[in-house]
């Protein structure tokens, strides 16, 4: 079993690199589409021939952009992200503390939104059809039904502004205490757990109810299993294939998805770099932030596919 | 503010500060604002106000957070490049220009003890002793002529080359003494010597990650797109120096995060906020609205040379059709003021007040568009969140299109990409032109034959001679002639409809002391850190 | 047995009960966005207050919005964009997500690999620039949003298609009906398809709400629908500003977005379940 899983990994990584490769030639492609480039965003309505020539030499833009591109190709093949074209500083140092700050995010909104979700999910197709269910049904698709900016405005107005409870902001650095930590997290772990749960909690419930259909769970039925030690024990182990892919899906948003909390709790994450990336056709940030996210997703799906194929023996 | 005043609107805020700049007595006030149907405490009140500031003695200490409203990982503290509001206020606090423009729109000495000229060509600018970079070293002539010649470098990236290129020599006389030599007489060259830009810099910095300026802060951490931190300098060369010990700046780009950062307390300034959200400031306690009107504003471009622009009969259909006080009303909150298709503010003491703006008149409009030929034609007409407040004016002409039976296609394009994109480009879009200090700058910049971002292609003969003969002229009477002729036409021949002139409103705690309205723009013209206090 | 049992009785008496409100909501919109030009009380585009997020009054039922327009009308006509463009969004990636997905779980090998990968790369790309790059490459249509918001959204709908499909794929009865020699087409449909319906149906209706949320996301690119038109989410966004003051405007575009939302799902969960092919 461990050689299959250590040969799907390896299989698994070498189509990683080339994912990751097609991906960049995609966002590469995808951002010469643009109009403008860095010299003239920067210059913005000062932006006349001469000067936009002037800063194009200076920031080294006058090589062609494949040229650039896959000067950074292989720069990365080094370990190199490069340099950004809008202030000189290296891409690493750009992304290095944001890239902590939304690991710390994403991990704190995992560790409370995949129990929550799975138990909901769960006791959901346990008690199919009752007022519970409806109501765990109502709500989810509720939550995720209103916007998340009004979700996260509407914290903000009433732990910060009313109750003054919790700050406005989540300034990462200023941390000293549990406590501090706990307040500075709370609004924005909550609000993205509105958003991922959802999905998570409606796709378990489906993949659960499923099996509990197929016939040999129904013969537990039969044999007199009750429905919740039916759930646990026959339907749940069979559904986990479904179920890690959702719970995938969802997380993978929370590394380059969490733009409106990033922004409006002020929290320097690498969601934010992305767009200012891409607003400034800062190519070397904009493939680094693009590595970054797909290296995320694969990893989260490769873990999801291994985990199924543990699940069901009759994968391998 | 404990007495309200029913029937004062930030209109009448407007027009009162104005008055003041243009240099209206209190007599002429009261006058005004008694013809206005305001009550005679309110003017009391008004004028109360504006010497309480003055009489309030500062306080000295405490850390101020403030926001503004964009930025990214191109923030920069090199002057000469700055280009969002964020950079202009990390500049102002850490650097110094040799001139500045005072709350009356008055041009004032700041590192120059003197900027004099005799014919308007040749200047001299005498510069102050004794004042010290954050590094310790002095200021000499070689900063400024370094400062100055590098807008002139292509390869800089200068946001004002095309404005520094008529400096044709920079020279250091002595170490406090340097020539500027221009290529045409300027006589405005004291004035763009005050630009954010013109910030002076050290000789042969080209790193400028430090922030090593002469001003009232010194840089103690900076990290590009996501805040900054300044902490008071004790060798400042003004005998006032910064109140503050230190002040934290950042952008927070949500309009709603900005205002309820600032009502939790997080922050004592929210910057430019939006008109929609001044119901929520005014309705909590303890904060205070600050507004600015210099000369920002919102136009709808129609290219002259292209379909349907180069109908004159649409043009001025256009004018009549827009109904610019239902924009300052509805789309802007009150928070601008009716324009009349010119580009001076009026807080500008060039600024023609005998140009009136043209009144809606759908009726006049029709009978233009009929007599173009243009009605029951679908007509596109493209606008930005990149241009503040363009998608709603949009569909404020779209509305009133409507009745007269033009069918206006309003296309909303990405803000992202749209100066280089569409602006000047489609046949009828909308631009937005941030304030000059100058009629001079704005004409040769906006409206002049070879202009560089002649937003309608206007081209007059007899406006780019006036520009050239008003420029050289030293004596100002004869000068606000020849501006207000020129202001009439551009409003009449021009493809440029500028409805109204945008306001700025920065909300700030009412801890916040010192902040004063600047004719540069919110925030003090930016330049707030030197002169604001905290009144714990 | 358990508490669960007398519930399935109940199940079976308000199954159709629940499910007929959530069909009849979706029903009351989608007959609104037809209706929606004739009984708008107002232009959308047209400034009726002088207030700003006006609260409901005899005038203007819904209260006004951020400029003054009456938001009855704004809402109306939103139905069109929001109920319209979603669905045929949404049935469009669900469609080629679940084909896909099914396909590739039956065939298997280098097909699966392959679509594997290149859907998992069409992922990663960030929407924010593909939105941009479509804006910049086609221009802006109610067509090349629908296909945009399609295109976003398959490699979801096929990712998760696949894993069930590959999971059904091991059982018995359709190792018997690959050597009874079907064809892929037969598979699919008739074997496949008919075991995973449940969850697949689940995922179009949580897939639904992620598109009519990023329909009003797209159209700040630039992309779709114009003004004085907008969507639900759109007219969420634009109002958000009066969320302090509680405004009907920003109030009542997110209720018609949960009522419709919470409708879709609540029907998908309720409808009538078919005799499952059990042939093994």
């Amino acid at each position: 079993m461990s050689t299959y899983i250590v040969n799907l990994v390896t299989v698994r990584l070498l189509i990683a690199a080339l994912t990751l490769l097609i991906v960049s030639f995609a966002v590469f492609f995808a951002t010469a589409m643009l109009p403008g480039d860095t010299a003239t965003i920067l210059l913005g309505q000062a932006a006349t021939p001469e000067a936009v020539a002037g800063l194009r030499t200076a920031m080294h833009l006058d090589e062609p952009a494949l040229v650039r591109f896959l000067h950074w190709l292989s720069g990365l093949l080094s370990g190199d992200l490069g340099t950004s074209y809008v202030n000189n500083v290296a891409v690493a140092d750009l992304i290095g503390g944001r890239f902590v700050n939304t690991m710390r995010l994403a991990g704190i909104t995992t560790l409370i939104s995949v129990p929550l979700a799975l138990t909901l999910g769960i006791t959901a197709a346990m008690f199919q059809g009752s007022l519970y269910d409806r109501i765990v049904t109502i709500f989810t698709i509720g939550v995720i039904s209103i916007p998340e900016f009004v979700v996260a405005t509407s914290a903000v107005l009433v732990f910060s502004v009313y109750l003054k409870w919790l700050p406005a902001l989540s300034i990462a650095s200023d941390v000293t205490s549990i406590w501090q930590i706990l307040k500075i997290y709370a609004m924005p772990v909550i609000s993205l757990t509105f958003v991922v749960s959802a999905q998570m909690i409606r796709m378990t419930r489906a993949a659960v109810i499923d099996t509990i259909n197929t016939p040999y769970v129904e013969t537990a039925l039969l044999k007199g299993a009750s429905r919740p030690r039916m759930v646990l024990r026959h339907a749940l182990p069979n559904a986990v294939g479904p179920i890690v892919n959702a719970v995938a899906l969802s997380l993978s948003y929370l590394v380059g998805g969490v733009i409106i909390v990033e922004t409006i709790f002020n929290y320097p994450g690498i969601a934010k770099l992305m767009v200012d990336g891409v607003s400034t056709r800062d190519l070397p940030l904009i493939q680094s932030c693009a590595m970054i996210f797909c290296f995320g997703y694969l990893t989260l799906i490769t873990l999801a596919d291994i985990v199924a194929i543990l699940a069901n023996p009759r994968l391998r | 503010m404990s007495d309200k005043i029913t029937n004062w609107t930030a209109s009448d805020d407007v027009m009162v500060e104005n008055a003041i700049r243009r240099g209206a007595t209190r007599r002429e006030l009261l006058h005004m604002l008694l013809a206005g149907g305001v009550a005679m405490s309110a003017g009391g009140f008004l004028l109360g106000r504006a010497s309480d500031a003055a009489a309030a003695a500062p306080k000295s200490g405490g850390h101020l957070k403030a926001a503004g409203w964009s930025s990214s990982t191109a923030d920069t503290l090199d002057p000469a490049k700055a280009s969002l509001s964020t950079d202009y206020v990390r500049c102002c606090a850490l650097y110094n220009r040799l001139t500045f423009i005072d709350k009356s729109g008055l041009t004032k000495m700041e590192l120059a003890e003197s900027v004099e000229s005799a014919d308007a060509k040749v200047w001299t600018v005498k510069l102050r002793s004794g004042v010290t970079f954050h590094d310790g070293k002095t200021l000499s002539s070689n900063d400024v002529v370094y400062s100055l010649k590098r807008h002139l470098d292509p390869n800089v990236g200068s946001k004002v080359n095309s404005i520094a290129k008529q400096i044709t020599d920079v020279k250091a006389v002595d170490p406090l003494t340097v020539a500027i030599t221009l290529a045409n007489p300027n006589a405005d060259l004291p004035t763009i010597l005050a630009m954010h830009h013109f910030m002076i810099v050290q000789d042969g910095t080209t790193d400028f990650s430090k922030g090593i300026g002469t001003g009232a802060f010194k840089l103690e951490t900076f990290e590009p797109g996501v805040k900054s931190i300044a902490v008071k300098n004790p060798n400042y060369f003004k005998a006032q120096g910064a109140h503050l010990d230190s002040f934290e700046y950042f952008a927070i780009s949500d309009d709603n995060a900005r205002v309820n950062a600032l009502l939790s307390g997080d922050i004592q300034l929210a910057a430019s906020i939006k008109p929609r959200s001044m119901k929520l400031v005014e309705s909590q306690p303890g904060f205070v609205l600050s507004q600015t009107t210099s000369g920002n504003y919102t136009n709808l471009n129609m290219r002259l040379d292209l379909e349907p622009g180069n109908k004159a009969d649409f043009v001025a259909g256009m004018k009549y059709l827009i109904n610019r006080e239902q924009i300052r009303k509805s789309v802007m909150r009150g928070l601008a003021e009716v324009a009349n298709d010119q580009p001076v503010s009026p807080a500008s003491i060039y600024y023609n007040q005998e140009l009136k703006p043209k009144a809606f008149d759908p009726e006049k409009a029709k009978f233009h568009f009929n007599k173009a030929g243009l009605v029951g034609q679908s007509i596109p007409i493209v606008a930005s969140d990149a241009a503040t407040a363009s998608v709603d004016m949009a569909t404020v002409l779209q509305q009133a299109g409507a009745e007269v039976g033009m069918k206006f296609d309003v296309q909303r394009v990405p803000s992202d990409g749209y100066w280089s994109n569409y602006w000047l480009k489609a046949p009828v879009h909308f631009g937005n032109i941030n304030p000059r200090p100058t009629p001079d700058i704005l004409f040769s910049l906006l409206y002049a034959s070879d202009a560089p971002w002649n937003e309608s292609q206007y081209k007059s003969a007899k406006f780019d001679k006036m520009l050239v003969e008003a420029r050289g002229l030293l004596d100002e009477g004869k000068r606000k002639q020849i501006y207000g002729e020129m202001q009439i036409m551009i409003a009449e021949e021009a493809g440029t409809v500028i409805p109204v002139y945008l306001s700025n409103v920065d909300a700030i705690s009412a801890k916040l002391k010192g902040l004063e309205a600047s004719p540069l723009g919110g925030q003090m013209g930016y330049a707030f850190a030197e002169y604001v206090w905290l009144d714990a | 047995m358990t508490p669960s049992s007398t519930l399935s009785q109940k199940f079976g008496y308000s199954f159709n009960w629940i499910g007929m409100i959530g069909l009849s909501i979706i029903l009351f919109w989608a007959t609104i966005a037809l209706i929606a030009p004739h009984i708008v009380p107002h232009p959308v585009g047209e400034i009726v207050d002088e207030d700003y997020f006006g609260p409901m009054s005899n005038e203007l039922w819904l209260g006004s919005d951020y400029l003054g327009r009456d938001m009855l009308s704004r809402v109306l006509m939103g139905a069109r964009y929001t109920v319209g463009i979603s669905l045929a969004a949404v049935s469009i990636a669900c469609f080629c997500g679940v084909v896909l997905g099914m396909t590739a779980a039956v065939v298997g090998g280098w097909f699966d690999t392959v679509l594997s990968r290149v859907l998992d790369a069409m992922n990663s790309i960030p929407s924010k620039l593909s939105g941009l790059v479509v804006v910049a490459a086609v221009g802006s249509s109610i067509s090349v949003l629908v296909v945009t918001l399609a295109v976003i959204y398959t490699p979801g709908a096929y990712r998760f298609a696949r894993a069930l499909a590959v999971n059904i794929n091991t059982m018995d009865f359709i190792t018997v009906a690959r050597t009874r020699g079907e064809g892929i087409f037969y598979m699919i449909g008739s074997e496949i398809l008919p075991n995973i319906i449940g969850p697949i149906l689940a995922d179009l209706g949580i897939r639904f709400v992620f598109v009519v949320l990023l329909l009003s996301g797209l159209s700040f690119l630039g992309l779709g629908v114009q003004p004085p038109y907008a969507d639900w989410g759109a007219l969420v966004h634009e109002n958000v500003g009066g969320l302090p003051f509680g405004a009907p405007a920003v109030i009542v575009p997110s209720l018609a977005i949960a009522s419709l939302t919470i409708s879709v799902n609540l029907l998908i969960d309720n409808l009538p379940k078919k005799i499952r092919d059990r042939s093994a």
